[in-house]
This record gives C-alpha cells, sequence and structure tokens, in this order.
C-alpha cells in the first residue's frame, strides 16, 4: 500500500509539471468568466448559461487533461527505458498501474476542484449570493469526477499496450461510443435481426456508458440528481475502473521489456 | 526458492485479475439495467432518432444538449432583436430555432415563454404566427407540467393575439387548476368569460404580468400596454364630453381648450405621458404630437 502511494505520489508531481496542464485550466478558467458575458448577450438564461457552460467546460478540459495525461503514463516509462529502474525496485508491476492509476486521478481531482471554484466564483458574482440550492451543481461535478475515472482507466490500459497517439484515439472513440451506446442498441434493435440485436446487446453492456453520468443540464434547471442514480452511477464507475484496471493489469504483467 | 516463489505471486495476480475482471462484468449487467429502468421514462432514445432538428442532434450533444440549448436559444434573441431592428416582415427561422433549442433542452422555459411572444406579436414587431406559438406553449406544457405560467401564457396568446375570449377562458380556468397557480388566474378566467376582450379584462391581464414579471422588458411591455389601455379609456371619456359639446354648441370643437374656455373641462387633459390630448379631424380625441403612448399595441 505504501508503495502505490509513493507511485501515486510521484506521478502526481510528475504530472503537475505537465505545461499543458495549467494551459488547459487557465482556458477552463476563462471559459467559465465568459459565460457571465455571454449570458448579458441572451435573454433570462444567465444563470442556466453559467452552470451549463461552467460544468461543460469542466466536464470538457477534464477529459482532454485525463486523455492527454493519461495516454503517458506507461508508455514514457517504456519509451524512456525507466521502466527497467523501476521494475528492477521491489515494486510489484500490478502496483505500479493501480499508483499510476491513483496519482493521475489526484492530480485531476485537484484540477477539478479549482475549476469549480471557479465556476462557484462565476456563479457568485453573477447572482450576488450564494444559496445551498447551488450546492446541487457539486452532483454533477462528481459524476464528471466519475466519469474521468473511467476515462483515465481507459487511457492507462491503452497506454500499455499501444502509443500515446494510438491511444488517445482508441480513448477518445470509446468515450464518445460511449455516449452514444443507447442508439447503438436501438439500430440493433431496429434491424429486426437476432444476431445484430445481440451483438449491439453485447456492445451495449461491454463498452464503457457514459451518457449515465449526463446530468448537467438537469442540474442547470436546479433539478438534483435522486439518491438511487448517484449510488447505482457510483457502483457502476468503480466496476468499470476494476475492469479497466484488472485489464491493464493483466496485460503489463504480461509484456515483456527489452 | 525465490523464482517459484515469484512465479507464484505473478501468477496469483492474475488470477485475482482476471477473477475481479470477470466478476465486474457480470455485475455491469444487471446495475446497467437497472440504471436504464429508472431512467427510462426520462429518455426514451426510440423518440428521439430519426427525427430532424433538435431531438436528434441532442443524441450528439455528448451530455452538453444544456449547453448547445442556451447557444441556439441566444441565436433565436439575436435573430429575433436583428430582424426586428431591421423591420423585417418575415421571421422564417424563428419557429426552427425555437423548435431546436426545446428539443434540445425542453425545461428552458424562458425559451417558451418569450419565445412564444416572439412568434405571436404581429409583424414588424414580430413573426405574426400565432398560432406557432400556441404549438410552441404547448409543448412546452408538455414537458413541463408543473410549471402554471405556461397556461397564462397560452391563455394569453387566445386573449391577445388571436381575439377568441372562450379559448382564453378555457385555457386560464385550466391553468388555475395546476399545482401552484395563483388565484387570480380563476379570476382572470371568470373575467374573460363574461366580458371577453373588455377593457377592463384586459387591464387585469396586464396588471398581473406586470405584477409577476421576472424580466425588465415583460414589465415594461407591460407597462406600456397598461398606459396605452388607460388611454383608450380616457378617449371613451373625452369622445363623450366631445359629443355632448358639439351637441350644445352645434358645431365640432377643433381642440380641448375651447372646452376649457367653455367650462366643460377645468384643466386641458393629458395623456398618463403628461403630453395634452388633441381633437383629431375626425372631431374625436387623439394623442398629442410627441406622446410617447403606442396605440398599436391594441390592435
Amino acid at each position: 500500500m505504501r508503495r502505490v502511494a509513493t507511485i501515486a505520489w510521484h506521478t502526481f508531481k510528475e504530472s503537475v509539471r505537465e505545461r499543458v496542464l495549467y494551459n488547459l485550466v487557465v482556458f477552463a478558467l476563462l471559459l467559465i468568466g465568459a459565460a457571465i458575458l455571454f449570458g448579458s448577450i441572451s435573454v433570462g438564461i444567465e444563470h442556466v448559461i453559467i452552470i451549463n457552460l461552467g460544468l461543460s467546460s469542466i466536464s470538457v478540459f477534464g477529459l482532454l487533461m485525463a486523455i492527454f495525461i493519461g495516454i503517458g503514463l506507461v508508455w514514457k516509462e517504456i519509451d524512456r527505458r525507466t521502466i527497467f529502474s523501476l521494475l528492477a525496485k521491489p515494486v510489484r508491476r500490478y502496483e505500479l498501474i493501480i499508483g499510476k492509476y491513483l496519482g493521475l486521478m489526484l492530480t485531476l481531482l485537484i484540477n477539478t476542484s479549482i475549476m469549480t471554484a471557479g465556476f462557484y466564483a462565476a456563479l457568485a458574482y453573477e447572482k450576488r449570493t450564494l444559496e445551498v440550492a447551488d450546492l446541487v451543481a457539486l452532483q454533477a461535478v462528481y459524476f464528471i469526477l466519475l466519469q474521468l475515472g473511467m476515462v483515465v482507466a481507459l487511457a492507462l490500459l491503452f497506454s500499455c499496450v499501444s502509443t500515446p497517439i494510438l491511444s488517445a484515439v482508441f480513448t477518445f472513440s470509446l468515450y464518445i461510443i460511449g455516449n452514444l451506446l443507447s442508439d447503438i442498441r436501438w439500430f440493433g434493435q431496429e434491424t429486426g435481426s437476432a444476431l445484430v440485436m445481440n451483438f449491439t446487446a453485447v456492445v451495449y453492456y461491454l463498452l464503457p456508458n457514459f451518457s449515465n453520468f449526463n446530468v448537467i443540464s438537469q442540474i442547470a434547471h436546479g433539478q438534483a440528481v435522486p439518491s438511487y442514480l448517484l449510488v447505482s452511477n457510483s457502483l457502476y464507475a468503480l466496476l468499470y475502473i476494476t475492469i479497466l484496471l484488472a485489464a491493464a493489469v493483466l496485460i503489463f504483467e504480461e509484456r515483456e521489456f527489452r | 526458492m525465490a523464482e517459484t516463489q515469484k512465479l507464484w505471486r505473478a501468477s496469483r495476480t492474475r488470477l485475482v485479475c482476471g477473477v475481479l475482471l470477470l466478476a465486474a462484468f457480470v455485475a455491469l449487467v444487471p446495475l446497467q439495467r437497472g440504471i436504464d429502468g429508472m431512467v427510462s421514462a426520462r429518455m426514451r432514445v426510440e423518440e428521439l432518432l430519426y427525427r430532424p432538428s433538435g431531438r436528434y442532434s441532442h443524441r450528439l450533444c455528448l451530455g452538453h444538449e444544456g449547453l448547445i440549448a442556451n447557444i441556439y436559444w441566444t441565436r433565436v434573441v439575436q435573430y429575433f432583436g436583428r430582424k426586428r431592428l431591421d423591420q423585417s416582415a418575415r421571421y422564417d427561422l424563428l419557429g426552427p430555432l425555437l423548435q431546436i433549442t426545446t428539443e434540445l433542452d425542453p425545461h428552458l422555459v424562458i425559451a417558451y415563454r418569450f419565445g412564444a411572444i416572439f412568434l405571436a406579436e404581429k409583424a414588424p414587431s414580430g413573426a405574426g404566427q400565432p398560432e406557432e406559438a400556441l404549438q410552441l406553449l404547448r409543448r412546452g406544457i408538455v414537458a413541463n407540467p408543473d410549471y402554471w405560467r405556461l397556461w397564462q401564457d397560452l391563455g394569453f396568446i387566445y386573449y391577445w393575439d388571436l381575439k377568441d375570449y372562450p379559448s382564453a377562458a378555457r385555457v386560464f380556468q385550466a391553468g388555475s387548476k395546476q399545482p401552484g397557480a395563483q388565484i387570480w388566474m380563476r379570476v382572470l378566467a371568470a373575467t374573460v368569460a363574461a366580458e371577453g376582450g373588455a377593457i377592463a379584462s384586459s387591464r387585469l391581464l396586464w396588471s398581473e404580468i406586470y405584477r409577476q414579471a421576472e424580466n425588465e422588458q415583460i414589465r415594461k411591455s407591460a407597462e406600456d400596454h397598461l398606459l396605452a389601455l388607460q388611454v383608450q379609456e380616457e378617449f371613451g371619456q373625452l369622445n363623450l364630453v366631445l359629443k355632448q359639446f358639439e351637441q350644445r354648441a352645434g358645431r365640432r370643437a377643433h381642440s380641448f381648450r375651447e372646452l376649457v374656455v367653455a367650462g366643460v373641462l377645468v384643466a386641458l387633459p393629458r395623456d398618463p405621458t403628461g403630453v395634452p390630448y388633441v381633437v383629431g379631424s375626425d372631431g374625436r380625441a387623439a394623442l398629442g404630437p410627441g406622446s410617447r403612448i403606442d396605440l398599436r399595441l391594441l390592435q
């Protein structure tokens, strides 16, 4: 456990050195601030636009950070050949994978917190006050973090088997597909073919269903996420992250480095 | 010995990972089914596909449909504002833009409320499409059954733009039964049913809109309508006085000053903005030059 924590801490320190991270956070904060101006050229949606644009910025920029840092997590160690010195130490391979994952999640947690603080600052500026009801947006932030947890695990899995560019393409493609799974399943049902229907049903359950976590629009209208959905989605993310990390460990255990 | 231990440890890790992977996948299926069951009522995929416009694009927004709806709503506002400034008689894109906006975010109530006003107002102030406005509001009511004010807006379109007073009264009555509806909706329903388009019912309607306005533009519009209604009422009284003067003097008065001199009026009558009324070429009361009252609002 201590070894996992050490790897996580070092991964965190390494990822906060990435300049792209700061650029993304600054850009996200600028966009959240721009929501105030955007609201002024519209009518009657001043709060709604800040919530929608703020939470969407947190989600999109978090996704970019998760993918661009996640794809290099293992690949960099292999590419720079530092993997040999790492594995020569009393560190098990699964500890390396889990430590890397937790390190990046810590980075994302801190960045998401900064962006969330920026979002609430913009909201407070627009509303001149903050109410307890505004805390409902934290549910959307929590779902964004769950989504990011799954994306990082995906990126890490691909990072164990492929180059960074291909890993980014695979992760991003799966993210998009994961948002359209309901449609894929429906297309299968529409064909009327049992084979296609079963295939799309398998795809539906096999691939990560990111649309489960899309609640920004609902939150923007002040509607809280029901507690059963909070629990179910947390469990879903936990299960899927377990699957992805287990797969990453299996691949990494088998991999030979020359 | 150390090598065997290492191998055993590695195979144990593989076994644990394999079991975890399989077990988690098996658990995912019932969990996803459970989530589907919970959210199926608010996300009926089959109804969203193969439809042009917002319902289809909804699926492609990757969870950011609220933001895209806000952008579309801003486009509606900008489009309407530009057309209105240009005094355009054609607002061809207004209906489709509003449809996309409300299909992307069916709970964006402001788009139904303002959109209906934009659609219903006569050209060049609006698109002059009250029927489209009714459809928009009906869609809004279906998507937001708990929001009683959409009933108020629907009744308003029947009352003000279509002059269909029985339908307006029915809608106000139905709206008054919605949860949270204010008591004056019932009063309005009764007044409209009894008096139709009388000034009293119009004043009641606009007074409530003014009182309940959540937006400065709506409040200003309601205020302008109330002032125009006040002028219309004062015209009625002044025309009566002018008629009495004509009968008594045997000629038409050319100005209200004549009536003041004759002692019929104690002072020059002024409109609510302080500009004196004048007598028109037809011998009836009219607004003075420079008056800010817009009587076209009542047409």
